[in-house]
Parts: structure tokens; sequence; C-alpha cells
């Protein structure tokens, strides 16, 4: 058996390689190695260090005003939801979250419906100048807002679409197309195209096929995009400030933004509490779907 | 925010795609059989697509040829008296220096940031790395209005919990206002790369999981160590991806909007504003929108030279 040279003795020899060319040593528990715990610790504290702002939120969100000044660091001994129950009184969250359901529903749909017919033709036929108009389709999806705003406004207060919650879901829906096409595009690509031939050759036109043979295959894309999408609209804030004009329409964001912006805040607890009956819905959406989300933001980065 | 990069199947070789599901070319011909695929699948989209964002995209350079109230129809040709002033605007200088620091010490720590802790969870030496993933990247699902009131609270002079937690470490003789004149951008963009860390993480370990597993061994049967696997297979084996978050990062400086607007609102002093913001301010508070357009206008040419790597990098190399 090969010996040791002297300086690999030393500890930068990998664990995996020890473990397997010196099997005189005691053979070590990969599972419980004190590395092991000692980064997971590390990470641990890292990770507590970074998520602090959102549980220092939460704890402050849970105490009266006068002990947040107290002391903002202190645990909500004894917890009270006051800060809710007022936050509640003073903004109409039933309206806002339904103003913001309808653009982040509708506006996700529409996405979807757009796109699912581009994708299926991109995905299926060569098109003269089709990668320049999947191209052009794209752009929407990189482009600042502000780089397109002043038309833009001027083109819905020509279509009548200003402070309309129609409107802001049509131009949610024509930006959050990007996206959709891009992704719906490589997964009916993958999708055999013997199975739709099936379809085809009983009768079923191109609509018929999209329907019942495409779009439930690539149901687990439709899944992605309208998760991301719905994250997204919930939490825009720009397209909202520009084109709503009277507060009943408003989304969530912009009746945070009314309450909480500027340094000077009067108190802590409430804006917290605000926050988190803002996020709620996105974060049961998040804990529910986190799988799909996250597959959806790393997908195919990677090239095979 | 969504929106990145093309799912695996569009980033497969051409010719695999086509042997499995290409019908064909589609060519005018076509048109009476295949009128719902024209209708639906081109003109309906295409047509919206120009009316709400190509449009808008020419017509922003349109517009900065004039000077304009936004609410009148007529519009005064003044060429590029618009650009004439806003070389001597102070703002306009603050606001690009402010866009730029934003870019540069966004890529440093999301995405160096993001390198590290995508390489500390995928080494295999982490209990439950995929936990700490969906830690960080809970942020995303918060919205820039959220992330910015509560670090408004966290950082508030008064009461807020940064000095206060300071304070109690026995560092009480340093009070920094993070919202004052000198420090207030440092902290809108500390606040941004925490919203921007999870995501660029999450890219990196995913890229970093498809790298050959072969390769590490080689490198671990040649004797290389850890920063050494790390610098010499790891880093040139994600290449692509790094490149795509740092597109992406530049254009999220480029967009900063919301957390200026939530946190400091340009101030104090004006020096915070950034480009996304000076417009906001110019066109919508001040009723000058061809000044307005002419900062989209500069806006929009560098994020078109930034469309065009990304499109290049992400969609069309995919293709090929």
């Amino acid at each position: 058996m090969d010996r040791l040279t002297a300086e690999e003795t030393n500890l930068n020899i990998p664990a995996e390689r020890l473990y397997r060319e010196a099997p005189f040593l005691m053979r070590v528990n990969k599972r419980f190695r004190l590395d092991a715990i000692l980064f997971t610790l590390i990470a641990l504290v890292m990770i507590g260090i970074w998520s602090y702002p959102v549980i220092l939120t939460v704890m402050n969100s849970l105490k009266t005003n006068a002990s947040v000044m107290l002391g903002p660091l202190s645990l909500p001994i004894p917890p009270t939801l006051e800060a809710f129950i007022q936050t509640w009184k003073i903004m109409d969250f039933p309206l806002l979250m339904k103003n913001t359901a309808f653009l982040a529903i509708g506006g996700t749909a529409l996405a979807i419906v757009l796109s699912a017919t581009p994708a299926y033709v991109l995905s299926r036929f060569h098109l003269p100048g089709g990668e320049l108009f999947f191209v052009i389709l794209l752009t929407g999806m990189v482009l600042p807002q502000q780089a397109v705003i002043v038309p833009l406004y001027d083109i819905m207060s020509r279509l009548k679409l200003l402070d309309s919650l129609w409107g802001l879901l049509l131009v949610h829906g024509v930006y959050g197309m990007s996206f959709t096409l891009l992704f719906l595009r490589g997964f009916m690509a993958s999708i055999p195209i013997d199975l739709e031939d099936a379809a085809r050759v009983d009768g079923a036109n191109d609509f018929q096929v999209l329907l019942r043979v495409i779009i439930p295959l690539a149901a687990p894309g439709v899944a992605i995009a309208a998760a991301l999408n719905i994250i997204s609209i919930w939490n825009e804030l720009f397209f909202a400030l520009i084109f709503l004009s009277s507060p009943e329409k408003y989304p969530v964001t912009m009746g945070l933004q009314l309450m909480t912006t500027s340094r000077y805040f009067l108190s802590w607890n409430m804006p917290a509490a605000a926050v988190i009956i803002a996020q709620i819905p996105t974060i049961l959406l998040y804990t529910f779907a986190y799988r799909f989300i996250q597959k959806g933001l790393t997908a195919g980065s990677l090239k095979g | 925010m969504t929106a990145f990069i093309p799912p695996e199947s569009a980033a497969r070789p051409r010719e695999e795609v086509s042997r499995v599901s290409l019908r064909g070319a589609l060519s005018w011909g076509d048109f009476r059989r295949y009128w719902f695929l024209f209708v639906f699948g081109i003109f309906v989209p295409l047509i919206l697509f120009m009316v709400f964002v190509g449009y808008p995209m020419l017509n922003t350079i349109f517009l900065s040829l004039f000077k304009w109230n936004g609410i009148t129809i007529a519009k005064e040709f003044i060429g590029i008296q618009n650009y004439i002033n806003l070389l001597h605007d102070p703002n306009l200088k603050v606001s690009f220096i402010n866009n730029m620091l934003w870019f540069v010490l966004t890529l440093i720590f999301p995405v160096i940031g993001g390198l590290i802790l995508a390489a500390i969870l995928s080494s295999g030496k982490l209990f439950f790395p995929k936990l700490f993933l969906v830690l960080m990247l809970l942020p995303i699902t918060l919205s820039m209005v959220t992330v910015g009131t509560m670090f408004g609270l966290i950082t508030n002079p008064v009461f807020g919990a940064l000095n206060k937690a300071l304070a109690s470490i026995g560092l009480g003789f340093i009070q920094p206002d993070w919202l004052g004149p000198n420090l207030a951008i440092y902290t809108l963009i500390g606040v941004a790369s925490w919203s921007g860390l999870g995501l660029t993480t999450l890219m990196f370990h995913a890229a970093m999981g498809q790298v050959p597993e072969e390769l590490y061994e080689t490198a671990e049967m040649e004797g290389s160590k850890a920063y050494q696997t790390f610098l010499y297979v790891t880093l040139p084996s994600i290449r692509p991806v790094i490149g795509i978050v740092t597109i992406l990062v530049a254009i999220g400086s480029l967009r900063a909007f919301d957390i200026v607007f939530i946190m400091t609102r340009g101030g104090p002093f004006k020096k915070t504003n950034v480009l996304g913001y000076l417009l906001y301010t110019e066109a919508f508070t001040k009723q000058h929108f061809g000044y307005g357009a002419a900062i989209g206008t500069i806006i929009l040419l560098f994020a078109a030279v930034l469309m065009y790597f990304y499109i290049r990098q992400n969609v069309l190399s995919a293709n090929q």
C-alpha cells in the first residue's frame, strides 16, 4: 500500500481522499463529520443575521408603540395584536387586497393566454423571421420601465385607460408576456410531436390541439410562469404609481407607500404590521410553490 | 424581478429539438390552414407588444426632442435643447454617479457574495443546504415597498434598531445617520443588495449543480485544494451564468426606483437621486415630459446595450 507522503499528512487532504486512501485510519462517519456541524453552525449564524430585518419586523409588529420606542430589539412580551388591529382600521385592506388580486390574477391570466399560442408557434414551426419575432417579444422582459413610461403614459391617456384597473391589468399582461413566452416555449419544445399528431388525426384543429394536448402537458410550465407572474405583479409599484390616481383603485403597494414612505415614521409597530399583512399572500404562495418558483428562477440558465 | 433565464429545453441543440418537435416551416401560403396560429400566435401578441412596448421605446426618443407638459396636444419642437439642459443639470450628474455606484456595489455584494454563498451551499459540507436556500430566497416574495419600509424603520435615526444594536454592543459612540446626506446612497444600495442576494445565490447554486462531477474528481486526484478547485474548475464552468447575472444586476441598477422612492425620495439634498427617480420627478411631478423623455432615452440607450448582450448570451446562443 502506498504510504502517504510527509507533506500530505497535513490537514489539507480532502476528507473523501483520506477516507479512500487511508483505510488503516479510523473510518470517519461522513454524515456526522465535525466540519459539517461547524459549517452548518456558521451558516446558521449568518442566516440569522441576514434574516434579522424580517425577524425584527415581525417582533415589533407584535408590540405596542411605546415598547417599540423603549427598545426595538427587545422581545415582544407579552405579544399584542394592537398594531394589526389599528392598521386594519386605518387602511382598507380588503379593498387593497381585492384590487391587487384582480391585477395579479387577471394580469397573469392575460399573460399566459397571450403567450401560449406564440410559444406554440415558436416551438413547433420554422418561421421566416421567427428569431427576430422572438427577440422583439423578449425585450419587454429586461426593459427598464422608466425607459418607456413617458410615451406609455401618453398612450394610456389616449386610450382612456388612465386611472383604470383594467388598463393597468392590460399593461401587466403585456409586460408579463415576454417571460411567460420564453418559459412556455421551452416547455412546449420538449413535448413529443406524436402526442398532438394523434389528436390531429382525430380531427382536432389548432385551437383544440393547443387547449387539450399542449397546455395540459405543459401544465408545470404554466404553473411556474403563473407563480412568478403573480408575485411580480403583486409587488409592482411603478406602473401603479404612474397610472392610478384614485385611492379606491390602489393596489397594496400603493396603499403601503402612503403610510410608510420617507424616513419620518411616527411609529414602528404599525408599518411593520401593515407590510406583514400585505405580504401574506405572496409568502403563502412561496411556501406552497417554492419548488416551482425556484425552478422557474433557475431553469436552464445552465446549458446542457 | 422574475424574468430570467430560458428553460432547459430552450437550451438544447437545435437538431435535437427539431427531431423531437418541429412541424416544419410556416409561411404565408399556409394562412388558411393555420389561421388560428397566425392570428393569435403572431398578429395579436405582436400588435399588443408594439402598442405597449415597441412604440413607446421609439417614441421616447422622438418625444425627447420636444417641450411638452403632457396634457396639451401641442408640443413645441426644440431639437436637442433637452439634452443640452441635461448636460447642465447637476441632478443628472449626481443621478448618473449614483447609478454607476449602484451597479458597481451590487456587482460586488450580490454577485461575489452570491458566488461565495453558493460555493458554501454546494460544498456538501452543510446539513440541509436546501433549507438555507429557501430562507435566502424569501426576499424575492417581498415587494420593494415592504423591504424599504422594513429598512426605513431599522435605519431610523431616532428609534432605529441598527443604532440601538450598535449601542448595545458598546459602540454607542458610533451613531451614524444612515439616511443622512453622506451615507444614504450606500444604505439604499445595501438594502438593494440584501434583497438581491438570495436570487444570485440560487442561480449560482443551480449552475454549480450542473458542473460535471468528473471535473471535481479529476481535480481532487490531482491534489487540488478547495479554493483552487473553486477558482479553476467551478468558476470557468459557470462562466455563462456569471455573465447573465452580471447583465441582470446592471439592468437592476438601471431600474432602481422603488427603494429610493420609499426610503428617501431622492433626498436628503437630492443626494440619492437615480436616473429612474429623476425621470419620475421631472415628468410626473414637474410636468416636464420632454425632459423626462430625454432622461428615458439615456436609460434606454444603456438598456439597449445590456439587452443586446442579454439576448445574445441567453437566447440566441442557446439555439445554435
